[in-house]
């Protein structure tokens, strides 16, 4: 009985402990939720503004389902309502972390033009960025270039992108019918 | 009932003796008892996030504030905390303070939440955080446990950014602020000329090498000071053996007599 008594005074210590940090957490993130909402907002504004140009803005937009990576879709306009494109946010991880981009087809040529990271918690970041996504950027043909330093993101990065534009493709079928 | 009769400066010296001790518990985290350079604890975000200055600041500054909260939070609970379930509580409390760490950076300096990315969650697995909650507040008062939490950030901040300092300096040849904390203007300081970059110093390889380099100086410094104490010892001993003789001698020559 005594052990009992014992085992159930360090379950109720152990489950304060938790509840009081459980507490704590939800209060931060009553306070912090709002503004990162709106950081991410400003990197999706600002990821399009990067990728389009700094007239572009979004007609519209929409989850998207039943992909291994791409969450979101935006179409993008200019400041003169022409259709600029669809951009694809897609989110993924691997061993070395998360990533989460936004990659900007063009609605000309259906054609990949470059891309935007949102959040990269990659190990290699830094490497991954040097080495893959800015040489990336400036020229869009080299998306399997993998081998880099930080190859394992780079390949996540790749099929992110393939991913996105199967997506897009899909929505570019679907809007002509 | 009669009262013992404190001496009469009995609490000036308490207190003087209490702020030495304090100063000591500060600095033994900065210096003595280092937690990187000496105990070459937390090397993994050491060699990870000393890329720039700004950076390494971000991350000791991030580091300093999980350990100070959870060393406080451990010794204010330490004689509640059962003996069994002591790890796993130290470490819910730790994981609690990064999370909200996490959760303010993201929100408040989202330049510096990128930047770190992955290293800042991290922070739970750090071993000088659950060391000196299991070494040190679990056993000492809660202003205790600050200040020693306090000087062992310091000490951890000082030294990844003397690290920073030198791959920032030698891999990119200036020192850049405002890219991270971007409520300060951004500013280039370019040191050393563009094309006599080594770029290899902002690699994990250059880290790899600043650290044993920095290492190496430490461990030069210290063996320097062994040798001359050693030194100084034993010339203090041949000298008061000299000095030994020469009274045997003036005792053997006054028995002659």
């Amino acid at each position: 009985m005594p052990n009992a008594k014992k085992y159930i005074l360090t379950g109720v210590i152990l489950g304060s402990i938790a509840a009081v940090a459980a507490g704590l957490i939800a209060a931060t993130n009553l306070i912090t939720a709002k503004k990162i909402k709106q950081n991410e907002l400003d990197k999706i504004n600002a990821g399009l503004a990067t990728i389009y140009g700094n007239d572009a803005k979004v007609k519209d937009e929409a989850d998207l389902e039943n992909y291994e990576y791409s969450v979101h879709y935006y179409a993008v306009e200019n400041s003169q309502s022409e259709f600029l494109g669809y951009a694809v946010k897609t989110s993924g991880s691997n061993m070395y972390g998360k990533i989460s981009l936004i990659a900007g087809f063009d609605n000309a040529t259906h054609a990949f033009m470059s891309l935007y990271m949102i959040v990269n918690e990659q190990s290699y970041a830094t490497t991954l960025v040097e080495k893959y996504i800015e040489p990336l950027n400036k020229d869009s043909s080299k998306l399997d270039d993998v081998t880099c330093g930080a190859t394992y993101g780079a390949k996540l990065v790749r099929d992110m992108v393939n991913d996105a534009k199967a997506a897009a493709d899909a929505l570019w079928s679907k809007q002509n019918g | 009932m009669m009262q013992k009769q404190l001496p009469m400066h009995s609490g000036v010296n308490k207190m003087a003796r209490e702020k030495g001790s304090v100063r000591k518990n500060f600095l033994k985290g900065l210096f003595t008892e280092n937690p990187l350079l000496v105990s070459i604890l937390g090397t993994c975000p050491a060699l990870a996030t000393t890329k720039t200055l700004e950076a390494a600041l971000g991350m000791g500054f991030l580091f300093t504030i999980v350990l100070i909260c959870s060393s406080m939070l451990v010794s204010l609970l330490r004689k509640i905390i059962p003996e069994e379930i002591r790890t796993p509580a130290y470490i819910v409390i730790i994981a609690t303070f990064v999370t909200i760490v996490k959760m303010m950076t993201n929100a408040f300096l989202p330049e510096l939440y990128s930047t770190l990315g992955v290293f800042i969650s991290l922070i739970v697995v750090n071993c000088i955080v659950l060391g000196r909650a299991e070494a040190y507040a679990s056993k000492n008062g809660v202003f205790d446990s600050f200040i020693d939490a306090l000087g062992m950030g310091v000490g951890y901040t000082l030294a990844i950014m003397l690290m920073a300092l030198f791959r920032e300096l030698i891999g990119t040849g200036a020192f850049s602020f405002g890219t991270i904390f971007t409520f300060i203007p951004y500013f280039k300081l370019q040191i050393i000329p563009a094309s006599y970059e080594i770029s290899l110093f902002q690699t994990p390889a250059g880290a790899f090498i600043v650290f044993a380099l920095i290492l190496a100086t430490i461990a030069f410094i210290k063996n320097r000071k062994a040798e001359l104490k050693a030194n100084l010892a034993k010339q203090e001993k041949a000298r008061k053996l000299a000095e030994a003789q020469a009274a045997a001698a003036k005792v053997q020559a006054g028995g002659s007599k």
